[in-house]
């Protein structure tokens, strides 16, 4: 034992006895030590008034929840507790199916919003609409709670209802939509032909992405045949999902090289994710689409393809959300877990996801409103509050955005105009026809 | 692995120590013991793995906030610096806008804005939320917080986003901050009876309205046929002050009486004044926006049948906090809900609120959606009410619709006062107190 230990925090009887257990080899020094103890010192003082004086008699469980839930989501707005509740449940979604409604959401400056509801599911049916905030969860509002808490208030078996207080940008009242859970199919990779352009709807990342991904490229080819021009892989709204997955679908795309980094706090948590030799794709164009609604996992496979020149990334600039979360349980999963953030993630060429996101080759809006959306509508990452801030700020090049002409009926804008640049209708020296060979 | 662990033992250990020192934590037993460690190996993985090296002092202030303010919606943590800046603020004036405001879907909403003060005259309204100050988004910051950065040096500016219902954009309103002088007392006489507006609780409201009761006798004289004491809009503020001004009308009995947690917590408060107003009829005007301390004086008037109460039904805000420091104050403060308000017949006020005894609404207030109106007990988390049922108002008396009132149910109130309605309720005369 170290004389410092006593000296230092000797001031309580008792203490040093505690702490001179601390393995002094840690790398632990005074100050560190001195600083945590004072830190934890405070928080057993509050706790121990609270549980005294509190009008009501405080359940010591639930009080350590709720610090544990102010101390981590304060860290970033993906960095949250997980009770021993929660932790079981999404054990169970990463195995299958879950049940619930099919919204993916996030907390920003106006309360919960709506990032997308998963197509086909009740949230998607009964018109939930991206943007749309949630008020209240069968009459209970929101306030102070979790995203993970308001993501288990809408979870449910299959079959039990709930009901959602909304409002929507531009309603003056809030409205209440009743939906009954179902069971979300944690979806799969659709696709369909566009004459001799193979369209690939890739939702979210979850274990069968790439598989069916691979499964959609085959049929395409058979369907289209030889004639067979290229690819779009839509990306849009596509809040993100396994690393894993992520890594695969770029990888079908691509012959060799770097996918993906994530760096941790010391330099020996880099990891780095290659590609292997083998493009499912033949080598033929492909025009990925992505929106503010790009997020995570879309955003690694968006920006590999586009640093190695492998696709034209079309559409408008992602989400932003280029931090990742590690579980780790707590006793074992018993007390729960922490999800953590503990790395970042970075393009091949460097450039680190978080707060920036994926900027477009090509700049192409959905629609003439957008503009008009007040911006706390259209979250994204760097609007979020207490975000990880980006590392290195990268001259954002003022873009031209290219929009719907006045009064067109187009559905799909951003997919039409993909199709013409493919197709050759549109004439941009920003689309990569061939693949490069790395 | 093992030496995490280990860090977690250690850490634990001193907090056993921490709670031995709080005599009264005679009941810390195993269970406190266990979460406190599981609170420690969570703190430590924290500083551990996170992507980013953590301030340990910041960790734990998020922790204690994330606490205390899951207990119930007055329930929060100032560090040290905001339990400074609150006792300044508490001594006297501050530099402010001029709006009381409350937490409600994450975003700041305005209860009231104080009238003649920055926010008033910009036109902020009753209703709307404050999404941003300065262009800092609102969105998981404490109230404390949002005060504290609406709060500065008089004559200096501040910025904030508005969103208004029925306004499809948030817009921004630059505000200049100003000296507030809660001048919690304004009067004036209508006809022959005497208006009394008290627009808070704070240290000269019981002096003000002895005041304007000798400056209303004064002016009226013998005529003076009673009085209206106007609560609508009025959050509260100090219990003593509370306590004086329900006196003043009172020649005796108890006012209201907070219960804690043990039954000797029990404090009962008895007015030890004198009728200022010689027994004359006096009508109290409330609202969904009379709260706390303001329903005390609400409650007791009418427990007493010392008053008619008149207008729509209260906020319901009955708990009470008290002002823990930490260390004295070197590590914060906690404001903590200790106890609940109880009317002298032994009614929580705690999100029933005080029913009028004449319920005559304003008329305005159908135009404003329930989101606008909110109550204690529409607010996340809130303490349940305990003890008696509610009462039941009777049916609500409103404006004839065609006709237009500045304000309805002060000419109600009048109107009662001077015998033109008859409502079995009126206290036309001072019942006996005792």
């Amino acid at each position: 034992m170290k004389p410092w230990a006593l000296t230092a925090l000797g001031g309580l009887a008792g203490l040093a006895g505690g702490l001179a257990v601390l393995p002094l080899a840690q790398g632990a020094d005074d100050a560190n030590v001195q600083s945590a103890y004072a830190a934890l010192d405070r928080f057993g003082d509050a706790f121990a008034l609270v549980r005294t004086d509190y009008v009501d008699s405080p359940d010591d469980r639930q009080l350590v929840e709720n610090a544990l839930n102010g101390m981590i989501s304060d860290l970033d707005p993906h960095s949250s507790y997980f009770d021993p509740k929660t932790y079981s449940d999404m054990q169970v979604k990463t195995e299958g199916t879950y049940g619930g409604v099919g919204l993916v959401i996030a907390a920003d400056t106006g309360g919960i919003k709506v990032v997308s509801p998963i197509d086909d599911t009740p949230a998607a049916k009964a018109g939930v609409k991206s943007g749309d905030a949630i008020l209240a969860i069968d009459g209970k509002g929101l306030q102070g709670l979790s995203l993970d808490k308001v993501q288990d208030m809408l979870r449910g078996p299959a079959g039990t209802k709930v009901t959602l207080t909304l409002l929507r940008s531009g309603e003056q009242k809030s409205f209440e939509v009743a939906l009954e859970r179902a069971a979300i199919e944690v979806e799969a990779v659709k696709s369909h032909r566009e004459g001799d352009v193979g369209y690939i709807r890739i939702p979210a990342f979850n274990e069968r992405t790439s598989e069916g991904l691979e499964a959609a490229v085959r049929n395409l080819k058979k369907q289209i045949g030889p004639g067979l021009k290229g690819y779009i892989v839509d990306l849009r709204d596509d809040g993100g999902g396994v690393l894993d997955q992520a890594i695969a679908v770029s990888d079908d795309f691509l012959n060799g090289g770097e996918i993906v980094s994530t760096r941790g706090r010391r330099p020996d948590d880099t990891q780095r994710y290659d590609a292997k030799p083998g493009d499912i794709t033949d080598g033929k164009p492909i025009i990925v689409l992505i929106n503010g609604g790009t997020a995570s996992a879309s955003e690694i496979v968006a920006g590999a393809l586009q640093d190695h020149k492998r696709a034209t990334v079309l559409g408008t600039t992602s989400f932003g959300k280029g931090s990742v979360q590690t579980i780790i349980p707590l006793n074992g999963g018993e007390d729960g877990a922490l999800h953590l953030t503990t790395a970042r993630y970075y393009t091949p060429s460097g450039g680190s996801i978080q707060a920036t996101g994926i900027v477009p080759d090509i700049a192409v809006a959905q629609g003439i409103q957008s503009a008009d959306t007040p911006k706390i509508l259209q979250p994204s990452e760097s609007d979020l509050p207490h975000h990880l801030q980006a590392e290195q700020q990268a001259a954002a090049a003022k873009i031209n955005i290219i929009r719907p002409p006045a009064g067109s009926k187009v559905a799909d804008f951003q997919l039409s105009y993909a199709l013409d640049v493919m197709n050759g209708k549109i004439a941009t020296s920003r689309y990569i026809k061939k693949a490069s060979t790395d | 692995m093992k030496g995490l662990a280990f860090v977690g033992a250690g850490m634990a250990v001193g907090f056993a120590a921490a709670l031995m020192l709080f005599p009264a934590a005679h009941g810390a037993n195993d269970s406190a013991y266990r979460q406190l460690d599981l609170f420690s190996d969570a703190f430590e993985r924290v500083r551990a793995d996170y992507v980013h090296p953590v301030d340990d002092s910041q960790l734990v202030t998020s922790a204690i906030q994330g606490m205390v303010s899951g207990l119930d919606p007055h329930s929060s943590y100032m560090d040290a610096k905001a339990f400074a800046d609150m006792q300044v603020q508490t001594r006297g004036q501050f530099g402010g806008l001029g709006i009381e405001v409350t937490m409600e879907d994450g975003l700041v909403k305005v209860i009231s804005p104080i009238d003649d003060t920055p926010a008033s005259k910009a036109g902020i309204k009753t209703g709307d939320f404050i999404a941003a100050i300065d262009g800092t988004p609102i969105q998981g910051m404490q109230l404390n917080d949002a005060i504290q950065r609406m709060r500065g040096a008089e004559g200096t500016k501040v910025t904030l986003t508005i969103l208004r219902e029925g306004t499809k954009k948030p817009f921004d309103v630059a505000l200049t901050r100003a000296v507030i002088h809660v001048d919690s007392v304004k009067f004036h006489r209508e006809g022959d009876i005497g208006y009394v507006r008290l627009a808070a609780f704070n240290e000269q409201t019981t002096s003000g309205l002895e005041h304007a009761v000798r400056e209303l006798k004064k002016q009226i004289g013998p005529g003076l046929r009673g009085y209206v004491i106007d609560l609508r809009n009025n959050p509260g503020g100090l219990l003593d002050q509370a306590v004086s001004v329900a006196g003043d009308f009172m020649s005796a009995g108890e006012v209201v009486s907070t219960r804690g947690r043990h039954p000797d917590d029990t404090r009962r408060y008895q007015a030890t004044r004198s009728d200022i107003t010689d027994g004359k009829p006096v009508v109290v005007l409330i609202n969904g926006g009379t709260a706390s301390a303001s329903e005390i004086v609400a409650g007791a008037l009418q427990d007493h049948k010392r008053a008619t109460v008149e207008g729509m039904e209260s906020f319901g805000k009955g708990s009470v906090q008290t002002i823990i420091p930490l260390d004295n104050g070197a590590n914060g403060a906690l404001r903590l809900t200790t106890a609940r308000y109880y009317t002298p017949s032994g009614h929580s006020i705690q999100a029933t609120g005080i029913v009028p005894d004449v319920a005559v609404a304003q008329g305005d207030e159908d135009q404003t959606s329930k989101l606008d109106q909110v109550a204690e007990a529409d607010l996340p988390g809130h303490l349940n009410a305990e003890g008696a049922a509610k009462k039941q108002s009777g049916p609500i008396i409103r404006p004839a619709p065609g006709k237009k009132y500045d304000d309805f149910q002060l000419a109600y109130a009048l109107d009662l006062l001077h015998g033109k309605m008859t409502v079995s309720s009126v206290s036309t005369k001072s019942a006996d107190a005792n």
